[in-house]
């Protein structure tokens, strides 16, 4: 294949991460599980999207949301909408960030008045002229009378021993899940990203130091931390310290691997060029020394994000995970082995989930690690 | 290389005293500590306890002592192999960990041995046959092996093999049968193998991935090198070229992976031996973080952490022995 001569890093990188199909699949795969955890309220609800009752229109959906998922729902296209339009938004910068500091500004206070409607009126069963409910169409806490039973079409993933639809509960549960392996990593990377970058461009003392702490994280199993933390620990185990601890003990093959990008970059001469011009520290770690090395590190964050979910669900099953009224798809694995031998569809379901999002991370990773690596460029 | 392999030797003291700072620091700041005093004195309804036994609660975690001494003391400790007593049953740590760190090493050891044996041809084959179906076949059933919990892989296993709900070939949990000790000594032996065959399966398989793909890259590494194409060029055959020449070069890094395995392991023995109520070191742990038993869970963690800590070492030390190209002045 003819490489075209003036392609940047990035494009080379998706140029050749685009070739293996896995990887691909494998990113289409977690793009989909990100929007429907996303949409998870308009998927699956009691409340109808669009209900039209007594001569008037309603959107009994948007009622149902929690003040957290406006923020998300509001803030997230917004973000989107700003990268968007940052060319004719900042042709004219001072003007531009005006404008984005005042929409920005504006937003957030207004979000910040939502109130939760607490509002468990059930669509599925209320009378109307018409009504548009969602695809599953259950909440993802409501009961049903029909405990433990098998998939069918009112169930699509079958019901849970108090009556629960399972198919609801692994698409919210889908939140919980990827944010624990994206937020863990981001934190593992945060820390990961410094110590390394400490090391490898200090030198000397500080990066004996920084290797000695490394080695020592790295001779604890993480599990085994992870649950002497959690366990010792009083608080509810809830999301930010399961997330933290996580991200706290993973973040040492970020750090080595950073720390070897440094070493082997700084003996090349763009770095000292850039001190010879008068620049800082600061500015030769993050402007010129870190863009260089941001590929390896992606293919360790994502592989990271693979190991922290299946961490969480071993948490789960020892009886360590979250304590939330929406579980992790681990938590719903571990609830559902009591009844693994007669209502396999408890385990199954948010077992393929939970694997297919797992392999997708790793296919990625390993499309990631074959697109950076130029030892293992096909010649 | 023997100033390296002393160099190398050196470095461990440091670490050492890392491992036992940080594990003591993770016991004493863990706020379960306080809480558990608290709890004890009826403040979270609890039951109260009277100021004598609270003050001996204190003293019996050491909390008395400011944390410098107290980490010292215990390092003192440490160092003549006393690990402490268990809060639960009053007995020594050592003894407890020393009944069970046999079961556990078994386990592991054999995982580890078991996934070579299965990883390293694997991967092999991977390489030599890069980019087509083989290697891709084998690239998405290993993650696949790998991105299995687990605990989902011992359930699903106990389910189909062991118990009776479809096939009763394998007990189902313990190490050893009710009637293991009226047993002969290879009756025993057979008995204890049934037992250990799906723990060390769930065990195995989740290296598999790692292992072989360490082993394809590192020969696709060496098949890329100029030696080779001397060696085809004189005239040696294919396979003399892969399997005397390739895979010897090939196989000095894999060699060392095994420390790389073995935290992952040891996280591993905690959820195998809970599944299949195994007595090991694992189960001991779990135990001990339930019960709050601090100086059992000071003792499994640090002893765990050394045997990594050696693990590395020895993969270290290996590297340069096996490898005759590296030479240290």
């Amino acid at each position: 294949m003819n490489a075209p001569v003036d392609e940047s890093y990035s494009q080379r990188l998706a140029r050749r991460f685009s070739r293996d199909a896995l990887a691909l699949t494998g990113f289409w795969l977690i793009i989909l599980a990100f929007v429907l955890a996303a949409l998870a309220p308009f998927l699956a609800n009691n409340h109808a999207i669009v209900r039209v009752a007594d001569g008037q229109i309603s959107f009994p959906v948007l009622r149902s949301l929690e003040p957290i998922e406006w923020r998300f729902l509001i803030n997230v296209p917004l973000a989107g909408l700003i990268y968007a339009l940052r060319r004719p938004l900042f042709r004219n910068p001072q003007r531009g960030g005006l404008i984005v500091a005042v929409v920005v500004i504006v937003v957030q206070i207004a979000l910040a008045f939502v109130q939760p409607y607490n509002d468990v009126t059930n669509d599925r069963t209320r009378p109307a002229t018409f009504k548009l409910m969602p695809l599953i169409a259950w909440s993802p806490l409501e009961s049903s009378p029909d405990a433990l039973v098998g998939p069918s079409w009112n169930h699509l993933c079958g019901t849970d021993s108090t009556g629960r639809d399972v198919a609801a509960r692994i698409l919210h549960g889908a939140r919980t899940s990827l944010a624990i392996g994206f937020v863990s990593q981001v934190i593992a990377l945060g820390v990961g990203v410094t110590f390394g970058a400490l090391a490898g461009y200090y030198r000397r003392w500080v990066d004996m130091v920084i290797c000695r702490f490394i080695e020592v994280m790295e001779c604890f199993p993480s599990l085994l931390l992870i649950l002497v933390i959690i366990g010792l620990s009083d608080s509810q185990n809830n999301m930010i310290v399961i997330m933290a601890v996580i991200g706290l003990t993973g973040w040492t093959g970020t750090a080595r691997l950073v720390r070897g990008e440094f070493l082997r970059l700084g003996g090349q001469s763009f770095p000292q060029a850039a001190q010879a011009l008068g620049a800082g520290d600061l500015r030769v770690i993050l402007r010129h020394l870190l863009p260089n090395s941001l590929g390896p590190i992606l293919v360790t964050a994502t592989f990271g994000v693979a190991s922290a979910i299946l961490l969480e669900s071993s948490l789960s099953f020892l009886g360590f995970g979250m304590q939330a009224p929406t579980p992790s798809w681990g938590d719903l694995i571990s609830e559902g082995r009591r009844f693994i031998d007669f209502a396999w569809w408890l385990v199954f379901f948010p077992g393929v989930v939970m694997l297919v999002t797992i392999m997708s991370y790793n296919f990625v990773g390993e499309g990631l690690r074959d697109a950076v690596d130029p030892r293992l460029q096909v010649k | 290389m023997t100033t390296y392999i002393l160099r190398r030797l050196l470095l461990v003291i440091p670490t050492l005293f890392g491992i036992t700072l940080l594990t003591f620091l993770l016991i004493r700041l863990a706020p379960g500590n306080a809480a558990l005093i608290k709890g004890q004195t009826g403040e979270n309804g609890g039951h109260a306890m009277t100021a004598e036994v609270r003050e001996q609660t204190i003293k019996l975690y050491g909390l008395d002592k400011d944390p410098l001494t107290a980490y010292g003391d215990w390092l003192v400790k440490l160092a003549h192999l006393d690990f402490g007593q268990s809060l639960v049953d009053h007995r020594p740590v050592l003894t407890k960990i020393r009944e069970r760190i046999g079961l556990s090493v078994s386990l592991t050891g054999s995982a580890l041995v078991l996934s070579y044996l299965i990883a390293v041809p694997v991967g092999i084959a991977a390489a030599l046959r890069r980019g087509q179906r083989t290697d891709r076949m084998i690239s998405f059933v290993v993650f696949l092996l790998y991105s299995i919990p687990t605990f989902v892989a011992a359930l699903v296993l106990i389910l189909l093999v062991a118990g009776g709900d479809y096939l009763n070939l394998l007990p189902m949990y313990g190490a050893n049968s009710i009637d293991a000790s009226e047993m002969s000594g290879p009756a025993w032996a057979w008995d204890r193998i049934k037992h250990m065959i799906l723990p060390v399966i769930c065990l195995t398989y989740g290296s598999l991935a790692s292992i072989s793909r360490y082993t394809r890259v590192s020969m696709l590494e060496v098949l890329g090198q100029d030696f080779l194409r001397t060696a085809r060029a004189k005239g040696l055959s294919e396979r003399r070229v892969i399997f005397s020449q390739a895979l010897r070069n090939a196989l000095i890094p894999i060699v060392t992976v095994f420390a790389m395995e073995l935290p992952a392991l040891i996280g591993g023995t905690i959820i195998v031996e809970e599944i299949f109520t195994l007595p090991g070191m694992g189960q001991l742990v779990f135990q001990s973080i339930e019960a709050r038993d601090q100086f059992v869970i000071m003792g499994v963690v640090t002893i765990s952490a050394f045997v990594t800590l050696f693990g590395y070492l020895m993969a270290d030390i290996l590297y340069v022995l096996v490898d005759p190209r590296i030479r240290f002045e």
